[in-house]
């Protein structure tokens, strides 16, 4: 099935160099903490706090509206710390959803509405379902579905998710066109 | 709808958020980007040591039977309110150490004391009083009572106010020494 074009203001979206498509309404606190690694979407109003720590993103990420990416925190014995938060490649961050983990795999499909707890770490190739909570401190094995308030494990994700999860990306990445082009 | 927000010297304000009617906001608070408080109702009093982050809200609400002078929704030391969370209060107190996790929902007639945590995307609209340290968490809105309070985060807050500053642009503070009567009461806890 191929997916609908979906477009945006031109005005609205600065695009890089290496193919990255930013809106203008977003709060990128920090900006020269945040790596983006070419051809990420960020939609509007979402925010990426590289003011607390780095942010890295790998290809083909797309960050949704409303969307909140932020490097979690730790207290320790003296002192405390910002973690830097790490994404692979091919992650979809779903509408109003708040991202607080350590790391993201690659082709990891997160819903809207999610809550990833802090220091929260997503391996490769699996997806949390729209409204979950992901309690603070869960790891997410490859391969699996989460979802539910607090999230747990409902069924395993088919082998060729990495293919699916490039494949969505990429052609999401195809169909977010500017309306100057129609 | 007066415009008066009065910020006391070593408040971290970012100046990206929405403020609206008679604030004040205690010294060392930290008020993190995009962040909405309206004080449509009455006056809002934010005091000592609180983290409010990105898209929450706090709205103190218009009320029907409301008094004359409006009573003020104060707001106590050492509070948490992560991101998008939403507080509606008609009443005028919510006491301390309390953490509002991320997208929380807390209703107008819900009364909190303090020491309670409401987890992440939990939704309270129905009428209730929380008792000292309740938690709330998951999507069945279960209930337990925490042992201790919640820690208070300032070391978080110490390491927020060194570095926002670096970062964003910042609301000026431009309140003085607050009234004697408030700070002996503080003295007296």
């Amino acid at each position: 099935m191929e997916l609908q074009d979906t477009y945006y203001n031109k005005s609205e979206y600065v695009e890089t160099a290496s193919g990255n498509k930013v809106s203008r309404q977003t709060v990128l606190c920090g900006s020269q903490n945040i790596v983006l690694h070419g051809k990420v979407i960020v939609q509007s109003d979402a925010i990426i706090r590289g003011d607390l720590a780095n942010v890295k993103t790998g290809r083909f990420c797309i960050i949704s509206k409303g969307s909140v990416l932020r490097p979690p925190f730790k207290k320790f014995s003296k002192g405390v710390a910002f973690f830097p938060l790490q994404m692979g490649d091919h992650v979809f961050v779903g509408e109003n959803t708040v991202v607080n983990a350590a790391v993201v795999g690659s082709y990891v499909y997160i819903g809207k509405n999610v809550v990833i707890g802090r220091r929260c770490v997503l391996k490769d190739c699996c997806m949390i379902e729209d409204n979950s909570v992901l309690p603070a401190e869960t790891v997410v094995p490859s391969f699996a579905r989460y979802s539910g308030s607090p999230a747990r494990l409902i069924t395993t994700l088919p082998e060729a998710t990495p293919d699916l999860m490039t494949e969505f990306t990429k052609s999401y990445y195809q169909h977010f066109l500017p309306t100057a082009s129609v | 709808m007066s415009h008066n927000v009065k910020i006391l010297p070593g408040a971290t304000v970012c100046e990206d958020c929405t403020l609206e009617g008679d604030i004040t906001i205690g010294s060392g608070t930290v008020i993190h980007p995009r962040v909405t408080i309206i004080a449509e109702g009455g006056p809002i009093v934010i005091a000592e040591y609180c983290i409010i982050e990105e898209y929450s809200t706090i709205i103190h609400k218009k009320s029907d039977n409301q008094e004359n002078p409006p009573k003020p929704l104060f707001i106590g030391a050492h509070n948490v309110f992560e991101v998008g969370c939403k507080v509606e209060s008609i009443f005028g107190h919510i006491g301390e150490y309390n953490v509002f996790e991320c997208r929380c929902f807390v209703g107008p007639d819900v009364k909190i004391s303090s020491g309670c945590v409401v987890g992440a995307s939990c939704k309270l609209s129905a009428p209730q009083t929380l008792v000292d340290n309740t938690v709330i968490w998951g999507s069945d809105h279960n209930i337990r009572e925490a042992l201790e309070k919640q820690p208070s985060q300032l070391l978080q807050l110490d390491f927020l106010s060194k570095v926002m500053p670096n970062y964003h642009r910042l609301r000026k503070p431009n309140g003085h020494k607050r009234q004697p009567s408030r700070q002996s009461t503080e003295a007296g806890k």
